[in-house]
């Protein structure tokens, strides 16, 4: 790291800091109150409590399966659904206009039919957070599918390589940088709706502790699961970019 | 089939062509691209293709791939018709860059042939080494095409399609992006690979002199639609010479027949 990025990097901390130490002084002022907002001493001790009893890791494992199972599903489904739309002009034209009309469809709207047809189930949860997952990965899949260089087919074709050949060496990894992307951007989503899942359905999971922290004004409880959520979207993420730089290596040796 | 070929080649006394074009018609989009050509390639020889731009050169040599198939007329290549690209023919793109596959190594890229080829994984490696020290790449094995330069890229464009093994050797301006220095070196190497093979080769070009200086017969295309205007024999001794040759009386001699034939089609 050079010397300009270590400053830069140590003034983020230093801003992250001063809104800790801003919310410390909100808090001990009482300009709301105690019942609704603790301060980060005491949700930083909530957290500790949780951890230590053990509460908190069985709902933050919940939130964990939810959140992987329904992304993995929607990685599976989506990267080959969209390979397949995208490797045909076709399909594409057909199936594009179908795919404009459900795409801006907000999922939480689809959250009522997949609870009566699912029930509160752990299934239906699966669903809500593939299908909302899905999207970004389907979307992002079709697009790189579609840009392969079709000289590259050209290739292919002169060393007769086989359909499957075709679509595991050349399509798929040119099409992974936006595949990859795609799927960080469900990672989040994911998130979002294992999170939703939960409150609704009353699933194991931090959504769940939330929401009985706040029915009970532990509000210090509440901040913890909120915070724990944070860091989980926070640590998916950056795992995320690592594997993308590390599968994405040849990209960067192009800049 | 083969045995006429060969039945042929004892009646005639000549080796039946490789590849034959048989009154070769080729239509895209209602356009007449090519009309009415007829050549034979012998096993061996070195054949160049130029032209304006848009007389259908590359066209021609898509055709003897089997990337376009033709509206009539037949293609053939060792007395079969071409229905589909092959194996034995490999193709040298112009644009490397777009010909190469970035996220593999330049050894990945070398062996993606290899494996086409259902060469087994534990021989590729020794394979690979040969081929990319063939083309004068040795030591280059990890690095990806985007960190190397476009003559070398090229070269590693050449190492995947010798490890095809190619009887055939089909290239589309293969230097036309490079600087003259990069160019005259490829001439060379390319003419010592292809005399160590013994593959036959179809070359395109817009370079009037690396035609000559390159190939065994130079054919000459007119524009709109694409047909044969001019062949000539190239009789100049081998191993060629960047200097000697290019100063060859005969050299000289085909060049300006090329440039009247070129100027003339132009208008």
């Amino acid at each position: 790291m050079n010397r300009t990025a270590l400053v830069w990097r140590l003034a983020s901390f230093a801003v992250a800091a001063g809104f800790i130490a801003l919310w410390q002084l909100i808090a001990n002022l009482k300009l709301v109150s105690p019942v609704f907002l603790p301060g980060p001493d005491r949700a930083w001790a909530a957290l500790v409590r949780g951890f230590s009893s053990g509460d908190l890791w069985s709902k933050l494992a919940g939130t964990l399966e939810h959140m992987a199972y329904g992304w993995l599903a929607a990685s599976i489904a989506g990267i080959a659904i969209g390979a397949i739309i995208g490797s045909s002009r076709t399909m594409r034209t057909y199936v594009a206009p179908s795919l404009e009309f459900l795409r801006p469809l907000p999922v939480s709207a689809i959250i009522p039919v997949a609870i009566a047809m699912l029930g509160l189930t752990q299934a239906m949860a699966l669903f809500v957070i593939a299908f909302g997952a899905i999207w970004p990965i389907m979307l992002a899949t079709i697009h790189g599918f579609a840009a392969v260089e079709p000289r590259l087919y050209e290739v292919a074709r002169s060393l007769q390589m086989s359909r499957l050949a075709v679509i595991f060496k050349i399509a798929l990894p040119s099409a992974s940088p936006d595949i990859l992307a795609g799927m960080r951007l469900s990672l989040t989503v994911a998130l979002i709706l294992s999170v939703v899942c939960e409150i609704l359905a009353g699933l194991d999971g931090l959504g769940h502790w939330v929401l009985l922290s706040a029915r009970s004004f532990r509000s210090a409880d509440l901040f913890a699961g909120v915070i724990l959520l944070g860091v989980t979207g926070y640590v998916t993420s950056v795992a995320m970019s690592l594997a993308e730089h590390r599968l994405l290596a040849w990209q960067a040796a192009q800049q | 089939m083969a045995s006429a070929a060969k039945r042929l080649e004892a009646i005639s006394g000549m080796p039946a062509p490789q590849i034959r074009f048989d009154a070769v018609t080729l239509q895209l989009g209602g356009k007449t691209i090519i009309e009415d050509l007829s050549l034979g390639v012998q096993p061996g020889e070195f054949l160049c293709i130029v032209g304006a731009s848009g007389c259908g050169k590359t066209t021609a040599l898509r055709l003897a791939a089997g990337l376009y198939q033709p509206t009539s007329g037949k293609v053939n290549f060792d007395g079969q018709p071409m229905r589909e690209p092959r194996r034995e023919i490999a193709i040298v793109f112009q644009d490397y860059g777009k010909a190469l596959l970035p996220w593999r190594t330049a050894a990945g890229n070398v062996s993606l042939a290899l494996e086409a080829g259902g060469m087994p994984s534990a021989e590729r490696p020794a394979r690979i080494e040969e081929l990319l020290r063939t083309v004068g790449l040795p030591g280059h094995a990890g690095k990806y095409p985007s960190e190397m330069s476009g003559g070398m890229q090229q070269r590693l464009q050449i190492a995947r399609c010798l490890a095809q093994e190619p009887k055939t050797l089909l290239m589309d301006e293969p230097f036309g992006a490079l600087d003259a220095m990069t160019r005259q070196g490829l001439q060379d190497e390319v003419l010592s690979l292809v005399a160590a093979s013994g593959a036959t080769v179809i070359f395109v070009t817009h370079d009037l002199d690396e035609a000559i200086y390159l190939g065994d017969r130079v054919i000459g295309l007119l524009p709109h639609p694409g047909r044969i205007g001019i062949e000539l024999s190239v009789n100049l001794p081998r191993p060629r010479d960047q200097l000697s040759t290019r100063e060859h009386p005969e050299f000289l001699r085909l060049r300006r027949q090329l440039f009247d034939f070129i100027k003339a089609s132009e208008h």
